[in-house]
């Protein structure tokens, strides 16, 4: 009964999530193309076995997982890197985190649109401007490395977060300790090593999670640079089913992508969220 | 083994502030344990920091065993610390924590396991081995930081209030355990504590710091006996010693309605000054059944062998006492109770400087 105030915002929560997964499962179980009225019929599970014999629905997962992983794992590298920078004191600490942070602070859509004209454009671009010395003419980066192009623009939004969560990880790390292990006779790469890395562990795992929550779902940015293309050689997930639902019409087959893609993101969030639990409670008791 | 020479060493944190520690000169000898002691803030862990290389010297000198250490590094000063918050590595066990000095010193693997098994063999801790330190209670870990500075063997041991975490039993326990270790490795060692029961306990000699500054550098007896000003005198022993500004009065001063009497020399080295601080320790205190001092009891703290009589004068409320008393003492609050002084056991202090007048 205490509980009962919060009534209405769990009626809500079910409202704008569970309804329309239940109505994305009933959609998956029909034949239903937009273009042809009248077609919508019971199929069962039909748009099931489609999805999985589909290879360009492989094709694309793979996309999913190499640009969300990939994109993670070198935001976490380039964000420890200046993490470690950020702690050390310097002239201009204070100006040069605040323009490290800023790429997090703009709207998604601008970013890949950034990227997309006045960064990698082959003609007016910086990219190839600053790269012209180095004998790199026109290079259509976009069209040659269309998903390292959409991964780029990915990683320079979420290289931030990552620094900033990992440099709230450095700055929670008692100076004792690196002050025993400096008597102790360790150099800095082993202190690195055996004492920073251990404790940045579970900031690193926390932002590489919350970072694959996030980037699993990347719309914005295939959508403003490559379109998914060239074919679907940068088209994760949600792009491609929104391609086969409101490109396509086909609602059956893009709401049985959907449920697909839900169920695989939920099993693997568990086994992800449990190991970040775990290893913030484990952290927990030694304080 | 080693000797450790503070030479009018200094360190200012922030340029224009008064020095953290002033111009600190001090020689621990081979083989002994010296404690730093003094109220917080007094520049004692400044010092130590200093000695392990963790602060820089900004004047003066510091030498170990001879050597000029002002730009040694702390890693080739060859001494080992004991951290006040241990500063354990949480992501390794027991054996790591107190192998890591030593792996880091490339000590192949068998000596490392020689001295790391003999270091829990004497510290109790074989069982442990293989814990992480968040699985140990204060006092294993509190051994675990002590493991990983006898490992390495080295000139000097540094301490840094390594107690203060422990609960009151574990504390006497420890205190004792720590000296004796270190009277069988006799390995110099330098112990900051801001618990004066501590220094005296446990140290061959006690330096008494203040804002930075040493006050007196000897043996605990000797601070306690001769304490050359009134800051060690109210400092050293517990209770406190009774420090009282008194106005002079004949040959002597006049406390409450009774003559306390001076020696020749300390009247001689007062001079003229109208009043002098007054230190008598509460068990130079004594209860009589009529001469003496009329004061009113405000506190009983009754200890079993002993009691302290916290009390103020009869015809002065801002002067306070405190007195030792017998065990069981019949004597309640609000009494009123005669204090006699034992004239031969008063220090006297100038009122202005605080130091000892005469000797
Ligand atoms: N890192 C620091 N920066 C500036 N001042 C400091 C620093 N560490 C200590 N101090 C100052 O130096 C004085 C002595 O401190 P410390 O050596 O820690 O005293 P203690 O250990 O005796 O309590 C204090 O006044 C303290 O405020
Ligand atoms: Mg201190």
């Amino acid at each position: 009964m205490r509980r009962a105030p919060l009534l209405p915002a769990l009626v809500f929560t079910i409202i704008v999530t569970q309804i329309p997964f239940l109505l994305t499962i009933f959609y998956s179980l029909q034949s239903w193309n937009l273009v042809r009225p009248g077609s919508q019929q019971w199929v069962w599970f039909d748009n099931y076995v489609s999805v999985f014999q589909d290879s360009q629905f492989r094709g694309v997962a793979l996309n999913t997982v190499i640009m969300t992983l990939g994109s993670v794992l070198i935001a976490v590298v380039l964000g420890l890197v200046l993490a470690l920078l950020l702690n050390r004191h310097f002239v201009g600490r204070g100006v040069v985190r605040t323009l490290l942070v800023t790429p997090f602070l703009i709207t998604p859509v601008a970013a890949a649109l950034l990227w997309k004209t006045t960064l990698l454009d082959p003609t007016y671009g910086l990219v190839n401007f600053v790269l012209s010395p180095f004998g790199v003419g026109e290079e259509a980066w976009i069209s040659d490395f269309p998903l390292a192009s959409v991964m780029v623009a990915l990683i320079w939004q979420w290289t931030p977060f990552m620094m900033l969560l990992l440099l709230a990880g450095l700055q929670s790390m008692p100076t004792d300790q690196i002050e025993a292990a400096r008597m102790d006779g360790a150099g800095a790469w082993a202190i690195f090593r055996e004492l920073t890395l251990p404790h940045l562990r579970r900031f690193i795992e926390l932002g590489t999670v919350l970072g694959a929550i996030y980037l699993v779902n990347t719309f914005d940015a295939v959508y403003m640079i490559t379109q998914g293309g060239p074919g679907t050689a940068s088209a994760n997930l949600p792009f491609y089913i929104y391609q086969r639902a409101f490109l396509g019409f086909d609602i059956g087959q893009s709401a049985a992508m959907g449920v697909v893609v839900v169920v695989m993101t939920i099993i693997v969030a568990t086994f992800a969220l449990r190991l970040v639990f775990r290893s913030f409670g484990a952290a927990e008791g030694s304080h | 083994m080693a000797e450790v020479v503070f030479d009018r060493a200094s360190r200012i944190y922030t340029p224009g502030a008064t020095p953290a520690v002033d111009g600190l000169s001090l020689t621990v000898d081979d083989g002994e344990l010296v404690v730093l002691v003094g109220p917080s803030g007094s520049g004692k862990s400044t010092a130590l920091r200093m000695l392990a290389g963790l602060e820089p010297i900004d004047a003066g000198h510091l030498r170990i065993d001879g050597r000029d250490v002002v730009d040694v590094p702390s890693k080739d000063r060859d001494i080992a610390m004991v951290f006040q918050s241990y500063a354990l590595y949480p992501s390794k066990t027991v054996w790591d924590n107190m192998a890591f000095p030593l792996k880091m010193r490339g000590m192949d693997k068998a000596e490392q396991a020689r001295r790391v098994n003999e270091a829990a063999e004497i510290l109790g801790l074989t069982e442990y081995l293989d814990r992480k330190p968040k699985a140990l209670s204060g006092g294993q870990r509190q051994r675990v930081a002590m493991g990983r500075a006898i490992v390495r063997e080295p000139q000097v041991f540094l301490m840094d209030e390594p107690l203060s975490n422990l609960d009151a039993k574990m504390r006497v326990q420890t205190r004792a355990q720590i000296a004796g270790l270190q009277n069988r490795l006799d390995v110099t060692t330098v112990y900051v504590t801001h618990d004066q029961v501590e220094a005296m306990t446990m140290g061959d000699r006690v330096a008494v710091l203040r804002d930075g500054r040493l006050q007196q550098y000897a043996t605990p007896s000797e601070l306690y006996d001769h304490p050359v000003n009134a800051f060690v005198a109210g400092f050293i022993g517990s209770p406190a010693m009774n420090l009282l500004d008194l106005g002079r009065a004949g040959d002597g001063v006049r406390l409450g309605d009774v003559d306390v009497p001076l020696r020749r020399e300390v009247r001689d080295s007062a001079g003229d000054a109208s009043t002098v601080t007054i230190g008598v320790r509460p068990e130079d205190l004594s209860l009589s059944d009529g001469d003496g001092v009329k004061a009113v009891v405000d506190v009983v703290e009754e200890l079993g062998s002993e009691s302290y009589l916290y009390a103020h004068l009869a015809d002065d409320e801002a002067t306070t006492l405190v007195v030792r008393g017998p065990g069981r003492t019949r004597v309640r609050y609000g009494e009123t109770i005669a204090v006699r002084v034992d004239p031969e056991a008063v220090h006297a202090f100038d009122s202005a400087s605080g130091e000892r007048l005469a000797s």
